[in-house]
């Protein structure tokens, strides 16, 4: 016999006590921040009132919380009007402007093809170009980048490897094998690549494997990152390569390979990392994890407040 | 009779005439009415004036003879002896005179006299006459005016006015023709008219008073009735008790406790009352009776005058004892603490009985001082248990009915005003005395009526009915499935102590046949040893652990790896899950901090609970997420990547059937099991 009432509450507060962030994303104006979780929701939190100088505790909390899908809500990725998230198996897209609102619908859902009804896959990246099939990766795709410069995008993957692919042929470009080079391999943790950022000519790459930069054009590792914990997301900023991981810490790392710093953040794993170009402040960056706070750093040295999810 | 002497004796003369005359009138009395005097007749034809000359002269004339015979004698009286003689005779003549004219003066006075007198006489009848008239007229008068003042009867009662008169009464009475002319007449007809309407008013009455005296008799017979029919009921009732006890209807039972029921402080009334509706209405298996001295309650309640009188007494000797026993205040005060706690002597208890005939025992009471009632619990079960080691606190009278409701300890008393009065005599608070006067939930206080708001003190709170009513059946049906949750995990944890997850067939499905890890042990650890543990701060933070929650560690083994898992079993068990925390000691010390995967199984038991809970009660959820967690530890270590680096072959071959080994960027193994098809697959 079970109380009606108040079961939402107990299964809710068991939820949050084992809720992950897995993507976030900045709206187009920089105001609000996107995030989703492992149970499917997205929450839209008001980021520049929580910033402002009169933010109160209510600002801390999500503005909405939308039921996108029925199974984690793997990644996020915003235009100029839509949010796009993933789940196993749909792509889903939500307009910004109506997102606030309750009631919110998708406005499309797309299913890419697959193979077989059991193999449902999960969308593990998005980002925001025409669509060609790229086949080439072994195991399962972890993490998807475009470049900048030139119209390719990079792809890491479960299998140890980065491939880049050119987007108007679909072709693969060039192959790098990570778990390969005898500098960053990690063999007892694993060769899947988790991490992965690119800034012009360089990459970062991370995950089983150490946390290592590359040059794309010679493809050879530059400088190994010396992070025990496997990273699970990286990002240039600037000159820094931010990376967070497995432990509560957000690293701060020059090109050089030096540590500058690590702020301790709530979340017992970072797995999503989020700078926000458009917003008043010139620096902020939000990071998501294992935890229902959301960090949000106007200084990268220390946290100045979370948010949480409800 | 000499001259002087007739002359002293003039006055005198008439008496001494009279006495002879009287006395010859003895002598001759009946001669009296015969003697006449001559003079009388001679009187009036004698002139009075004339006689006084006569008289004068007479006088004279003797005084003159009387000088010569004076003279005479002084001459010598031999030679005019015969002028003396003749003077002397003269003088006698003249004495004769004066006699007559005496006589005739005496006579002329008699007759004055009765003349006089007779006239009086007149006047006196007259006036006699005068008075009397005057005494009639006077009489007369004051009949008058009495016949003038003269308020007949008739005038003092109230006639009917003249118009009702004339529209009431009956022509021949009212002769309209006469009387309106006359008023004699007229008033006659009306009160001939009052006399008729009296006469039929008085037979009337006379009815009605016969008629009253009928009714009289007939309510003395009822009465009689009545009163003799009282001691025939209660022989029936003496009579009937063996059929109500042969037919199971203790309805004087039940009598008998209302009676005694009556002596209950109101918010024990009020719980017995809606107790027993509601078990008599909805729920067979609940048994109310209450249970004290009904003596020592009647005796609260003393009339005022006693127990002023036992005041001052007791003052007194209060006094006296405080004066002896000045150094021990502590005395003093421990005395007015029991006042303050004391528990009126009457208490409800509460059977509920539940299916497997398993019963729980509640006695409630009732503090009079603090106005809150308490409750103490005990569990008789059916059979005999075998006592787990771990179960030690599960059905302990004092932790029984903790959090019936979420956040009810149990520890403070709910009445805020008791505040104020504990402060008066150095209580901390009511827990230090919880294990003797019994728990004050707050559930407790509004089955009996009592709803105190919160921390706002009220003047009074008195005992309400409806309040009672709408929690009655909530709260028996929670303390219903509280006993039966707690005896079920009761022998679920004897079950677990020996290494074996008991499960249902009900629930096979829910895990694979072949599970290899084993519950290698299971005990209680108290609250502070699971707050030390590094790996449960998250659930101390979420507020999931407090200190009225029970905790215990269960280890469960494959192989060399040990999974350790602190629990928090929250007091409202099935209906709240337990919740878990894991670690994991397999090449190096792994929890939900640093392995992803471990958060996850942590997640499998504590957020996906709802299909653990088994059949209806939901009672096998504990032993449900144990199976569990020994299934997702299978599948944890089977599917571990093999580490190149080290040599030999992998410690645990996989052997569950799994689609995909990696999903997600969390990069999660499968832990959900599908039933028919008996494979792995992630969520």
């Amino acid at each position: 016999m079970a109380l009606s009432s108040p079961s939402g509450g107990v299964r809710r507060a068991r939820q949050l006590l084992h809720v992950s962030v897995l993507a976030q994303s900045a709206s187009p104006c920089g105001r609000f921040l996107a995030a989703a979780n492992d149970f499917g929701e997205i929450a839209i939190f008001g980021l520049s009132a929580a910033l402002s100088a009169e933010a109160k505790e209510e600002n801390r909390r999500a503005v909405a919380v939308v039921r996108a899908h029925n199974g984690p809500v793997y990644s996020l990725a915003s235009t100029e009007r839509l949010l796009l998230s993933g789940s196993d198996g749909e792509i889903r897209a939500w307009s910004w402007a109506e997102l606030g609102r309750k009631g919110c619908r998708e406005l499309w859902t797309r299913r890419p093809p697959c193979r077989s009804s059991l193999e449902v896959p999960e969308i593990n990246g998005l980002e925001v170009n025409q669509r060609h099939e790229l086949r080439g990766h072994q195991d399962l795709v972890h993490v998807v980048a475009l470049r900048e410069q030139l119209p390719q995008v990079l792809s890491g993957g479960e299998d140890g490897t980065v491939r880049l692919w050119d987007l108007r042929t679909g072709a693969q470009v060039q192959l790098i094998e990570v778990h390969k080079y005898q500098e960053c391999s990690r063999p007892q943790l694993g060769k899947w690549i988790r991490c992965l950022a690119t800034e012009s000519d360089w990459m970062v790459c991370g995950g089983g494997p150490a946390l290592t930069l590359w040059h794309l054009r010679s493809g050879t590792p530059t400088t190994v990152f010396g992070l025990a914990q496997p990273q699970h997301h990286a990002l240039f900023h600037q000159d820094l390569v931010l990376s967070g991981g497995v432990g509560p810490a957000l690293h701060l790392l020059q090109l050089s390979g030096d540590v500058r710093g690590k702020v301790p953040v709530t979340p017992a794993a970072l797995r999503s990392l989020c700078l926000h170009p458009r917003s008043p402040e010139h620096q902020v960056l939000t990071v998501a994890g294992n935890s229902p706070k959301i960090d949000v750093f106007t200084n990268l040295g220390y946290r100045a407040f979370s948010l949480s999810f409800t | 009779m000499s001259s002087e002497s007739s002359k002293k004796r003039k006055p005198k003369v008439i008496r001494t005439d009279g006495a002879p005359a009287e006395g010859k009138r003895g002598k001759g009395d009946t001669d009296q009415d015969v003697r006449y005097y001559s003079e009388e007749s001679e009187v009036d034809l004698r002139d009075p004036i004339k006689d006084y000359e006569l008289y004068r002269e007479t006088c004279q004339e003797l005084q003159r003879l009387m000088a010569e015979i004076q003279e005479l004698k002084s001459r010598g009286i031999k030679e005019n002896a015969s002028e003396i003689d003749e003077r002397r005779v003269q003088s006698c003549v003249h004495f004769m005179t004066l006699k007559k004219l005496n006589r005739l003066a005496h006579i002329r006075l008699k007759k004055g006299r009765d003349q006089t007198h007779e006239a009086k006489q007149k006047v006196d009848a007259y006036h006699l006459q005068l008075q009397n008239l005057l005494y009639e007229v006077m009489h007369l008068q004051k009949e008058i005016t009495k016949c003038l003042e003269f308020k007949s009867k008739h005038e003092e009662i109230e006639l009917v006015s003249l118009e009702e008169f004339y529209k009431e009464a009956p022509p021949e009475i009212s002769r309209p023709a006469i009387t309106l002319t006359e008023p004699h007449q007229q008033t006659l007809a009306r009160l001939d008219w009052e006399l008729e309407q009296r006469k039929r008013l008085a037979e009337k009455y006379k009815e009605c008073l016969t008629s009253k005296e009928k009714i009289l008799k007939e309510i003395e017979v009822k009465k009689e009735y009545l009163s003799s029919l009282q001691p025939r009921l209660n022989s029936i009732m003496q009579a009937s008790l063996p059929v109500q006890e042969y037919l199971f209807m203790p309805f004087d039972q039940a009598h008998k406790q209302y009676e005694t029921a009556r002596h209950l402080p109101p918010p024990l009334y009020v719980l017995f009352v809606q107790a027993s509706a509601y078990g008599q209405a909805c729920d067979k298996k609940l048994v109310v009776a209450i249970e004290g001295s009904v003596e020592e309650a009647k005796a609260l309640y003393k009339p005022p005058e006693d127990s002023q009188d036992d005041e001052s007494d007791s003052d007194a000797e209060e006094e006296q004892t405080t004066k002896r026993r000045r150094p021990t205040l502590g005395v003093q005060l421990d005395d007015k603490r029991k006042e303050m706690l004391k528990r009126h002597p009457l208490s409800v208890t509460l059977d509920l009985k539940c299916k497997d005939d398993n019963v729980l025992h509640l006695t409630f009471h009732y503090l009079m001082n603090l106005n809150v009632m308490t409750v103490k619990a005990k569990v008789t079960t059916a059979m005999e248990m075998t006592t787990a080691i771990s179960a030690g606190d599960l059905l302990s009278p004092d932790s029984l009915l903790n959090c019936l409701y979420p956040g009810d300890h149990g520890r403070k008393t709910p009445n805020p005003a008791n505040q104020f009065q504990f402060d008066k005599v150095g209580i901390l608070t009511l827990s230090d005395y919880v294990t003797e006067l019994g728990h004050p939930y707050v559930w407790v206080q509004k089955l009996g009526g009592l709803h105190f708001p919160k921390d706002q003190p009220q003047h009074t709170v008195a005992a309400d009915n409806s309040l009672s009513a709408s929690h009655m059946e909530l709260t028996v049906k929670l303390l219903r499935s509280r006993l039966q949750s707690r005896l079920a995990l009761h022998k679920q944890f004897a079950s677990l102590e020996h290494g074996v997850v008991p499960v249902s067939s009900e629930c096979q499905q829910l895990f694979p046949t072949k599970i290899v890890s084993r519950l290698v042990k299971w005990t209680a650890i108290p609250y502070e040893d699971y707050a030390e543990l590094p790996y449960t701060k998250d659930v101390i933070e979420a507020g999931l652990a407090e200190d009225t929650h029970l905790y215990y560690m269960a280890l469960i083994e494959r192989g060399t790896a040990k999974l350790q898992a602190a629990v928090v079993l929250n007091p409202g068990y099935s209906t709240l899950p337990p919740v878990f925390s894991l670690c994991l000691n397999w090449k190096g010390e792994r929890n939900s901090s640093n392995d992803d995967n471990i958060r996850a199984m942590e997640s499998e038991v504590n957020v996906y609970y709802k299909e653990l809970w088994g059949p209806k009660p939901g009672y096998q959820l504990l032993t449900n997420q144990l199976q569990r967690l020994c299934m997702v530890l299978d599948v944890y270590l089977e599917t571990e990547p093999h580490d190149p680096s080290v040599e030999g072959p992998k410690e645990f071959p996989q052997e569950k059937m799994c689609l995909r080994l990696v999903r997600g960027p969390l990069r999660l193994k499968p832990f959900k099991f599908n039933y028919p098809q008996g494979f792995f697959s992630h969520r």
